[in-house]
């Protein structure tokens, strides 16, 4: 068992604390590197980035990290500005040193779709990030069909999301031990949580469901900048 | 025709200024109206990921800044240019600020192209694609990765055709211009300019 690492969490998505499939997987996979000998700590990139003094106290815990974790969720097939800011933040104050602490770096990837590997480009990016950032690459998961677990704990979703959690488990495991992500994490977590025929059906009845509460049922197919506005 | 392109220089920075000179005499030639957009000078928030533009308000996003302005001229253009340092293998955060914010521009429920889940497109016409990168020296590795997400966004933003363009800051303008010209001509064929 390894003692006296610290590991940070860096949450990835814009939404309010709690309600992220991000914030999820990040937290799950935290808790069993804590059971692991790590300290924990989380930082949503959204509150880390509001003023220049929470952006360098980030930096500072990145530094002083063992273990920088990403969680994500993918937009248009890559990461949110946010957290490319957070990177771009990160790399400029790494590459200043002239000797970065050794960090490991490791991703979780979530996407709405049900291809986890629509993950793929975003993961290259995170690797590339650690490439320049003197971090080094402990490998990346993808998960599809992140509308399954809407921002749910884990433990809460169930049955079907038992192999996610044993895909987080491998993980902690291997990185309290100091090695890269198994590979038999990475096919796990890109196990489908259900066919994705179901998946899409439930997915389009959902988004009916939504605009009905929001009073655009019957609209979601309008297209309001045919004859709009231009720059 | 029109073309747009969505500049992503960091503020304070230079690096795509050629660039987007030698772009907008390109196209001004060959007879499209241009219309260049530095988006660090404009006033664009970013996507707060509430899916608002999908199922509150559908195709208009809830944030009245300029980034509703950048997606109705990305949904009225024929071609976007999309303009950036390449930034780990992908597109700056000021690149990718204006484009997160253009998600209304498709619809959300899912269809299958090609095998792929994807979202079902909004509007009737999408404009064509080219990703222009630049990286301050030769490197392949990122080089690849800008072309994928040139691919993959041209698959989830419908682009009826994209191209990819990555140059290093050492090439001469006199280098990279023809290699524009004939991208521009290959990623616009059968794009009828008046």
């Amino acid at each position: 068992m390894t003692t006296e690492k610290s590991a940070l969490l860096l949450i990835g998505s814009a939404k309010p604390a709690g309600h992220s499939t991000s914030e999820a997987l990040g937290n799950y996979l935290l808790a069993q590197l804590e059971k692991a000998g790590f300290t924990p700590t989380t930082y949503h990139v959204h509150r880390a980035l509001r003023t220049p003094a929470r952006s360098q106290e980030l930096l500072t815990a990145v530094d002083q990290s063992d273990l920088l974790i990403l969680a994500f969720p993918l937009y248009v097939d890559s990461l949110p500005y946010l957290v490319i800011n957070a990177l771009e933040l990160i790399a400029a104050h790494r590459q200043a040193q002239r000797r970065p602490t050794p960090t490991r770096f490791v991703a979780l990837a979530n996407c709405g779709f049900p291809e986890a590997d629509q993950n793929e480009t975003a993961l290259a990016i995170c690797r590339e990030f650690a490439r320049q950032s003197g971090l080094a690459w402990a490998g990346g998961l993808a998960l599809g069909q992140g509308g399954a677990i809407s921002g749910r704990p884990l433990a809460a979703v169930g049955g079907m999301a038992r192999h996610v959690m044993c895909a987080l488990d491998l993980t902690a495991d291997a990185l309290a031990l100091g090695e890269p992500v198994p590979a038999a994490a990475v096919t796990l977590m890109a196990k489908p949580m259900m066919p994705a025929f179901f998946y899409t059906l439930m997915g389009n009845l959902g988004w009916h469901l939504q605009a009905r509460t929001q009073g655009a049922f019957g609209h979601l197919r309008a297209q309001p900048l045919t004859d709009a506005l231009e720059v | 025709m029109k073309a747009l392109i969505l500049d992503g220089d960091l503020a304070g920075q230079t690096t795509t200024a050629l660039m987007r000179t030698c772009l907008v005499e390109i196209l001004n030639q060959m007879g499209w109206q241009v219309q260049p957009l530095v988006l660090h000078a404009e006033k664009v928030a970013y996507c707060l990921g509430c899916f608002e533009c999908w199922i509150k308000t559908p195709g208009l996003c809830r944030i009245d800044d300029e980034g509703r302005a950048v997606a109705a001229a990305v949904i009225h253009s024929d071609l976007v240019i999309y303009l950036t340092p390449i930034t780990f293998g992908g597109y700056s955060s000021e690149l990718k600020k204006a484009i997160d914010r253009i998600i209304g521009l498709v619809s959300p429920f899912f269809a299958k192209i090609d095998g792929e889940v994807h979202h079902q497109a909004r509007y009737d016409h999408y404009p064509r694609m080219l990703g222009v990168g630049i990286l301050p020296q030769p490197d392949p590795t990122q080089a690849a990765i800008f072309a994928k997400l040139i691919e993959r966004n041209a698959i989830n933003l419908h682009a009826p055709a994209y191209a990819t363009l990555v140059v290093d800051e050492t090439q001469a303008r006199h280098v990279m211009q023809p290699q524009l010209q004939i991208l521009i001509e290959q990623v616009t064929e059968k794009v009828m300019v008046y």
